[in-house]
């Protein structure tokens, strides 16, 4: 692993392609697909953005239809991001719900005051989350393991304290969004197309730096961080920067729910269970994959969608999610992605990295 | 107000805090358990207590001697059941924590659905009732669950320090290998921590249930504020853990009194932040190398 971590640099993260190829030999040889990642990948995208068209004759409830569409987007974009930080690298952040929560007061704030419109905010309350994290990041990275974990969880409690108590942006009452005027049947259709392109970049994001010099850093933290820093790696800033990257395209996809809402609540973002969310589609999927917290979120949507129209909106998904995390820790701890690539049985339209 | 009655209320608190602190620092201390679930755990004696209340009258307090063992015995099943499958594997104290964390949420769902998510208390008579003395006033409640909680720490004391069983604890926290080598059984000292440290949540539940209003979700409030207690005393270290609880009560009965009850759980986060910004291995901890 020193030949290629000797050539680590930190001021860019350069993103080449041709890295791929002697970056991972280790991995077993890739099962020839039919067709190539790149098509796969293309056909992905293009049905995500047909699918408002083609959905249409379809579905008799076109409205919920593209609810869900747009939820499940959220979940890809949210639990790609975490991934960053606590796949990758290996810091396990319980604290995420802040960065949903900055990308959607932000947006919603931008809009209550300017007028401006959150989609056309979304690059900004991306980056306001970012912003956020780096500062949050130099302070809760300064411990590792479990102290890491307990910083962010008080970093959580922290902010949602601040939020509820905040008067300018409605305190614990909360912010009233002016509604978007458009029929009630098209009216998700904005939002899926605004939340697409967060989970399109989110996934984008983890891809090149599962594929970067500076992803290989990451992963070699993860596995020793003594190790790592021995190689020459600057560890504590790579941590940095892949906490504050994965900030980003959770706050652009709080924003985009956020608006979606049209009243935005400090409990709606901070709630833990978005946080369990998160990692656990990471986890089911296979954390550290790119493909991984994809397969998460789809499942677990649907999961989620199933078992409230089964039993209604009851506790008993709290402890459907928990129960779950328990299961897939003690049975399945590298999801569904890490397991079938370790057995060589992954299909290529999933191997992503 | 003035100072010493700050410093009072802030002790009797605090002891009760350092109760419940020390019992989660032992599991970290013994198994390298971060165990999220702690407080879902002292939510289910407070329910528990909740129930043997409304229904035969028990006193709260005397209902610890019910949820104790109850609590020692379901924390040596979860450990016996949960614990094995994970140790050895790679990243246990990281798995440790997600584990314990889907327990929690596992424990607030069921909680909810069985009590609903409406505010409980458990409320005896000297819920109501107050001592003073001088103009120091100080409420009957927080003055039992202190002494009740006094005492549970002096028996943990005597039991770390006194006992074979104590000895065996303190050589397993030290250096688990070593331990072993000199005839330690490791696992069964293990369970039997776990076992003490749930019953000491199960104490705590029984205490809380009259000194705050209760609902399933509170739990994440609880662990938070602990888990800023034990980083703060440093990650395994109990004296740590009941200092660090005893100045935390006490400088959050401050930040209540100047800025409102709203306030005073941000001087757990934010000493928790500023801790780790100077002295990331807490104030006894040896520093983390996890």
């Amino acid at each position: 692993m020193t030949h290629e971590t000797e050539k680590l640099d930190t001021t860019d993260i350069p993103v080449v392609d041709q890295v791929d190829a002697d970056v991972v030999p280790q991995r077993p040889d890739r099962a020839e697909g039919v067709i190539s990642r790149r098509v796969a990948l293309g056909l992905v995208v293009a049905l995500i953005l047909l699918f408002p068209v083609i959905a249409i004759p379809v579905f008799s409830s076109y409205a919920y239809v593209m609810q869900i569409g747009m939820l499940t987007l959220m979940w890809i974009s949210m639990s790609s991001s975490w991934n960053i930080i606590g796949g990758f690298a290996g810091y396990i952040s319980l604290g995420h719900g802040v960065f949903y929560a900055i990308g959607g007061y932000s947006a919603g704030l931008a809009l209550a005051h300017w007028g401006i419109s959150p989609f056309l905010f979304l690059p900004v309350a991306g980056l306001a989350a970012m912003a956020v994290g780096l500062l949050a990041g130099l302070i809760t990275l300064r411990t590792r393991g479990p102290a890491f974990i307990v910083a962010t969880i008080a970093m959580l409690f922290l902010f949602l304290l601040w939020f509820d108590n905040w008067e300018f942006i409605g305190a614990s009452s909360g912010l009233d969004l002016p509604l978007v005027d458009i029929p009630v049947r098209w009216l998700k259709v904005p939002f899926y197309y605004a939340m697409a392109l967060s989970a399109i970049g989110a996934v984008y994001l983890s891809y090149r730096i599962a594929h970067s010099k500076f992803g290989l850093g990451l992963r070699a933290i993860s596995e020793d961080e003594t190790k790592a820093e021995v190689a020459g790696i600057n560890t504590r800033w790579y941590k940095v920067i892949a906490f504050s990257l994965s900030a980003y395209f959770i706050g652009t996809a709080g924003a985009v729910y956020g608006y979606s809402l049209t009243h935005l609540r400090p409990l709606t973002f901070f709630a833990i269970a978005v946080a369990a969310r998160m990692v656990l589609m990471s986890i089911i999927g296979g954390r550290g994959t790119v493909a991984g917290p994809v397969v998460g979120a789809i499942l677990i949507v649907g999961v989620n969608e199933f078992s409230v129209r089964q039993f209604g909106q009851t506790e008993l998904n709290i402890v459907v999610t928990g129960a779950i995390l328990v299961a897939a820790l003690l049975f399945f701890p590298q999801g569904i992605v890490g397991s079938l690539r370790k057995s060589g049985r992954l299909p290529a339209f999933l191997d992503w990295d | 107000m003035n100072w010493v009655q700050l410093l009072v209320l802030g002790l009797l608190l605090g002891s009760v805090y350092a109760m419940m602190a020390s019992g989660l620092t032992l599991l970290f201390g013994v198994m390298r358990v971060v165990n999220l679930a702690h407080a879902a755990f002292i939510l289910i004696a407070s329910y528990i207590t909740y129930l043997l209340f409304e229904n035969l009258t028990l006193d709260p307090i005397v209902s610890l001697v019910i949820t104790m063992p109850l609590m020692f015995g379901l924390g040596v099943i979860i450990y016996l059941v949960l614990f094995p499958r994970i140790e050895g594997s790679a990243r246990y104290v990281e798995m440790t924590v997600l584990l314990t964390f889907g327990l929690a949420l596992v424990v607030e769902g069921l909680l909810t659905f069985v009590f609903t998510g409406t505010f409980r208390s458990v409320r005896p008579d000297y819920v109501s009732t107050s001592i003073h003395v001088g103009d120091i006033f100080i409420p009957s409640n927080q003055l039992y669950a202190s002494a009740v909680s006094f005492a549970l720490l002096i028996g943990l004391w005597v039991l770390l320090r006194f006992t074979k069983t104590g000895t065996a604890i303190r050589a397993t926290m030290q250096n688990r290998g070593a331990a072993q080598i000199v005839g330690v059984n490791v696992r069964r000292i293990s369970a039997f921590a776990f076992g003490t440290g749930m019953a000491l949540a199960g104490a705590a539940g029984s205490l809380l249930s009259f000194l705050f209003p209760f609902f399933p979700g509170k739990h994440w409030q609880w662990i938070a504020l602990l888990l800023s207690l034990i980083v703060l005393g440093g990650m395994g270290s109990i004296k740590g853990a009941v200092i660090g609880a005893l100045l935390l009560a006490i400088a959050s009965a401050v930040v209540t009194d100047t800025f409102g009850p709203t306030w005073s759980p941000i001087t757990f986060y934010l000493t928790l932040f500023l801790i780790l910004l100077v002295r990331p291995q807490g104030l006894f901890g040896a520093k983390l190398r996890l």
